[in-house]
């Protein structure tokens, strides 16, 4: 089970050759322990949205920058 | 025995209002072609960018109309648990391309029947090396017995 925290960077790999990654960061950690389902706000266009990652996601700590 | 968890891709919620077009934009941004309807936790539909083609934009619905207004429901699920066997099947008895992937009734992902493919060639693959190998190099075939 992926667990992450507010803060991290969940990536979901392309599924077809050639096509990006996807990421996004973790506003809100809705299961126990850190586990899914994550809300999201995805680093494209700001949308947000839940996700219950799978077998192309893994979850990096967000590197935020202050500024 | 191998099963759809192993196989299945990250799942993509939102709730019911969100529109067609916020829809649209997170297909594009998170990279998926079907998106489950989550109404709380309860899984009420999914969409996928050919709903939102043919019975949004085929139909003239306004970019504001909401999600639940395009997508198919109920979902014809599987269990993550279920073996990838039991996905062939559903593929087979549904004319669909994707299944909702539920663990305990809550949604958890989606499966392709791509990905199901993609997984299967593989295995066809393995089996077949042995004939392949045969084929390629046919003098591999034992020698007769040498009678006196």
């Amino acid at each position: 089970m992926l667990a992450a925290s507010v803060g991290d960077r969940l990536i979901i790999r392309g599924h077809r050759v050639g096509e990006p990654e996807r990421d996004a960061e973790i506003i809100e950690v809705r299961g126990p322990d850190g586990s899914p389902p994550f809300l999201v706000r995805w680093s494209g266009d700001g949308h947000e949205s839940l996700v219950f990652p799978g077998s192309d996601a893994f979850i990096q700590h967000f590197d935020r920058q202050e500024t | 025995m191998q099963t759809i968890s192993r196989l299945h891709r990250s799942g993509i919620g939102v709730e019911p209002e969100r529109t067609i077009a916020d829809v649209a934009k997170l297909m594009n941004s998170s990279g998926v072609g079907a998106i489950a309807v989550l109404d709380d936790d309860r899984l009420v539909g999914l969409v996928t960018d050919r709903d939102l083609v043919r019975r949004g934009l085929a139909r003239d619905l306004p970019v504001d109309a909401r999600v639940d207004s395009v997508m198919t429901s109920p979902v014809v699920t599987i269990e993550a648990d279920a073996p990838l066997h039991d996905a062939v099947a559903t593929f087979a008895r549904h004319a669909l391309r994707r299944l909702a992937v539920v663990d305990a009734h809550r949604f958890v992902g989606i499966v392709s029947l791509d990905d199901l493919l993609l997984d299967l060639s593989d295995d066809l693959r393995s089996l077949t090396a042995p004939l392949a190998a045969e084929v390629a190099a046919p003098q591999r075939d034992s020698p007769l017995p040498v009678v006196n």
